[in-house]
């Protein structure tokens, strides 16, 4: 009975303190907003004017969200299903415009595209913001269908294909079962598109997220730009609601998928056509945006690499702390948000990672520092401490759901004969399943580095004074700096990016190999 | 071993958390460009040996950064001293209750039309807005010499205004509108929107657009002007109406506001007095061309100098003031 009791305490009490710690701010602003005097209520938002801006801006996501998942559906076919040399380069490389910020994107392609054609060949802003938002968010799509894609046992499909044609059995048996993950991809691109402001505000095009900064930013008029964020957050809601069984779930993507037979398809015609397809997408997403800016660090009248790292320098190592420790979080929240789901079908502090996962970042950063700043919690507000907790509350989600896949993966039989043969539950968990664990764990920290190293919407608000980051000294410096120098910082900045990057790769390749199975 | 491991991962984890606050320190939130404030605020530290921890943020690229932080801060200020790029955000802390007045022997050099009246913020060192113009575009002579000229059918579709809803060029409607009355300024307006003026995104944005050739001219401050001048020889800027009898251009000081309830007054009141000198206001002519306020000061000769400018003769409480009525009419105006 006692143990009981304290086993109860044990799961409970760090439940209620991580849902105090990252809940703790949206509620109190929830709750300030309804009993504040000069509330806006949501039906005074809810006007013709404001249901035509919602119509607009979900219509802009919706093709974005519809182009971005072709795109990636395809890639996600090409790079996960069929067997070609250099698939692995290919994969890594169509990833990287997702862990770099949409706007140095959005800059880069606007002038790339004046540059190619001619300064008069101005693009429609809507037409801009859709082939931005869609080039950058596809590899989401690509990562969560692929994975979906690899997780498809071959025995359904050959046994299909006895029957009949390979196109049958893609619309028949292929694309049915990949349903979630194909729903998953159009939401989560929706709603991340749905909730950009940069991309928009850079080609001027008005949408509902750019209203909300309007009305923070110019207005200062934060009881109507957080009843507008409510809004958002409840039709973001809603559009999660309906499918809330298989967003919980999302795959995103899994290291290993252990114990699974997928069938390769090997390519025997056209492998020219695809190498050459591959190359194009690359060549958009990825090419010409750094050849931009190396142009247009180049093209200045002088040359401004060794100002721009002298200004960054600093902020390397800070900026590199703070994301390591923010993924060391992130990833143990992660772990243990993920077996509390997956092990103790306990999903309430998933659902709470995946509500301030949605939350728009600047309404987060206010709900922080209202909730915060406070004489007794300024041990949190006034050091990095308030940085950790923000960067949980933004990509803990994304962490769960990748251990969460990666525990499903582990037959539950293993724990099960520990248990049987009297291996204290601990010894269980770090010598059965942390092994296991270990590529899903390894991919939630690296993604949640790179995430916090590149963080912009939520640390601007809150970084504690005197503290140097990269992409807060980019943002701001780059508003007056001459155009050379911005884009000398940005490559800087996307070269420290690649170089963590491959050191991860590194280090995750020996780990591997020292834990391989044989 | 695994338990030394974690216990070695969470000592390193709060070892790198570690951070202790230093009693001697200075807060200062500050909207001024960061390659421009971040080496005077250095100097001071090195000269007085008071730690200055800095937030950073840029007005320009629309960031809902530091006036929506001091706003939620109030209950609980943890910034000593504001430095903006211009006073119209402090007038917004002032309405809020969240700036102290502060007044010494420094204050007292800058000349009462740039300060406000009981020292809630004082300004130095200004910038004005000016007419930047490509000269591949168009040739001086073509140029027009007022801002009412943007009007006239031979410039449509060539120049370029940043949206008027942010940074300065929030400032300088709302001062057209204090000095030209509603109805004309309202009418201006329009027919600039009937010209066909593109809406850039940020002054910088109305800079890149000139010197790249996208557009002839347009609307923007000194300090970007002196900047697009050293990345190209094809830019050059003039101050419109600067004819005698002339409404003038706007100019916009810097403004220091101290916090209500700081936590470390003195020191907020140390680092005021030292921006508020002629050094600084020199450092200031030197990195971006800011036109220094206290008579006397030492400037480069490439820095124009006040007594040489007919300014816009606005007040500044009113102009702020006259920015929240028009305010809605601006975005419908951008919105259209």
């Amino acid at each position: 009975m006692g143990g009981g009791v304290t086993r109860q305490i044990a799961r409970f009490v760090p439940a209620v303190l991580l849902a105090l710690l990252l809940l703790g701010p949206l509620l109190a602003l929830l709750v300030r907003w309804l009993t504040s005097a000069d509330k806006v209520s949501l039906l005074a938002v809810i006007n013709t004017g404001t249901l035509l801006l919602v119509g607009k801006s979900l219509l802009l996501s919706g093709i974005v969200a519809v182009l971005a998942s072709i795109i990636g559906t395809i890639c996600g076919f090409l790079l996960y299903r069929l067997k070609f040399l250099f698939r692995g380069f290919y994969k890594i490389l169509l990833l990287l415009p997702l862990l770099v910020p949409p706007y140095i994107f959005a800059v880069a392609w606007k002038d790339g595209f004046q540059w190619l054609f001619g300064i008069n060949s101005a693009i429609n802003p809507e037409i801009g913001m859709i082939i931005v938002h869609s080039l950058v968010l596809f590899p989401l799509a690509m990562l969560i269908t692929g994975t979906a894609l690899s997780q498809i046992h071959s025995g359904l499909e050959e046994a299909g294909l006895m029957r009949v044609s390979f196109r049958r059995m893609l619309t028949k048996i292929i694309l049915p079962l990949i349903r979630p993950a194909l729903t998953i991809s159009f939401l989560l691109i929706l709603i991340i598109s749905l909730s950009d402001f940069s991309v928009p505000a850079f080609f001027g095009v008005n949408t509902f997220t750019t209203e909300i900064f309007t009305q923070f930013s110019a207005f200062y008029n934060h009881q109507l730009a957080i009843s507008q964020s409510f809004l958002l957050v409840l039709l973001c809601l809603m559009l999660l609601l309906s499918e809330n069984k298989y967003l919980s779930d999302a795959p995103f993507f899994s290291v290993h998928v252990k114990g699974s037979s997928t069938k390769h398809y090997s390519v025997r015609k056209g492998k020219t056509i695809l190498h050459i397809l591959l190359w194009i997408l690359l060549v958009v997403v990825l090419v010409l945006p750094i050849v931009m800016l190396f142009h247009q660090a180049l093209s200045g009248r002088e040359i401004l690499f060794s100002r721009a790292w002298e200004l960054l320098s600093p902020t390397i190592f800070q900026s590199a702390k703070l994301a390591f420790l923010g993924a060391l979080l992130i990833s143990a929240t992660g772990l243990w948000v993920a077996y509390l789901k997956e092990r103790s079908r306990f999903p309430h502090l998933n659902t709470m990672l995946l509500l301030t996962f949605i939350i728009p970042s600047t309404v987060l950063g206010v709900a922080v520092i209202k909730f915060y700043n406070q004489p007794a919690t300024n041990f949190i507000y006034t050091t990095i401490l308030i940085l950790l907790i923000t960067y949980v509350a933004r990509f803990g989600f994304i962490a769960a759901r990748i251990i969460g896949n990666g525990i499903k993966q582990i037959p539950g039989s293993l724990e099960e004969v520990a248990r049987v043969i009297g291996i204290p539950p601990v010894k269980r968990f770090f010598s059965i399943s942390i092994p296991l664990l270990l590529p899903s764990l390894f991919t939630a920290f690296v993604l949640s580095f790179v995430l916090c190293l590149g963080e912009l919407g939520a640390t601007i608000m809150i970084y504690p004074p005197g503290t140097e980051l990269m992409p807060a000294k980019i943002f701001t410096i780059g508003a007056n700096a001459p155009l050379a120098l911005t884009s000398s910082m940005t490559l800087i900045s996307f070269g420290v990016t690649m170089f963590f990057i491959l050191a991860f790769f590194l280090i995750g390749k020996i780990i591997f190999n020292r834990f391989r199975y044989e | 071993m695994k338990r030394y491991f974690f216990s070695l991962t969470l000592g390193v984890f709060f070892i790198l958390i570690g951070c202790k606050n230093s009693s001697n320190e200075v807060v200062v939130y500050s909207t001024v460009d960061q390659v421009f404030s971040e080496p005077i605020l250095r100097d001071f530290e090195e000269e007085t040996g008071i730690k200055v921890r800095a937030v950073f943020d840029t007005e320009e690229t629309k960031s809902t950064g530091v006036i929506n932080r001091l706003i939620a801060e109030k209950d609980n200020a943890q910034c000593d001293l504001f430095w903006s790029g211009d006073p119209l955000r402090n007038v917004v802390l002032q309405s809020k209750g969240i700036t102290s007045p502060n007044q010494s022997e420094q204050t007292d050099l800058i000349p009462g039309h740039f300060r406000e009246k009981e020292n809630h913020w004082t300004g130095f060192s200004a910038r004005a807005r000016v007419l930047i113009y490509n000269k591949n575009r168009i040739s001086p002579d073509s140029l027009p010499r007022s801002i009412l000229e943007l009007t006239h059918p031979r410039y449509k579709g060539q120049f370029t205004i940043a949206n008027p809803l942010f940074g300065t060029t929030t400032f300088h409607i709302a001062a057209l509108f204090t000095v030209l009355g509603n109805t004309t300024a309202e009418q201006w307006m329009e027919e600039l929107k009937k010209n066909h003026v593109v809406i850039a995104t940020s002054n910088g944005d109305v800079k890149k657009r000139v010197m790249n050739g996208e557009l002839a001219f347009g609307l923007t401050d000194t300090d970007d002007a002196f900047e697009a001048k050293k990345e190209s020889s094809d830019v050059d800027y003039i101050f419109l109406d600067q004819q005698p009898g002339g409404m003038g251009t706007l100019i916009m000081p810097n403004a220091l506001s101290m916090m209500k309830d700081s936590p470390n007054t003195e020191n907020g009141k140390k680092l005021m007095d030292y921006l508020l000198s002629r050094e600084t206001e020199t450092k200031l002519a030197i990195s971006c061309a800011q036109m220094p306020l206290i008579k006397g000061t030492e400037v480069p000769e490439v820095v124009p100098s006040l007594d040489h400018i007919i300014p816009m003769k606005i007040d500044y409480i009113q102009t702020s003031e006259n920015l929240e009525q028009i305010q809605l009419w601006l975005k419908k105006w951008v919105e259209e």
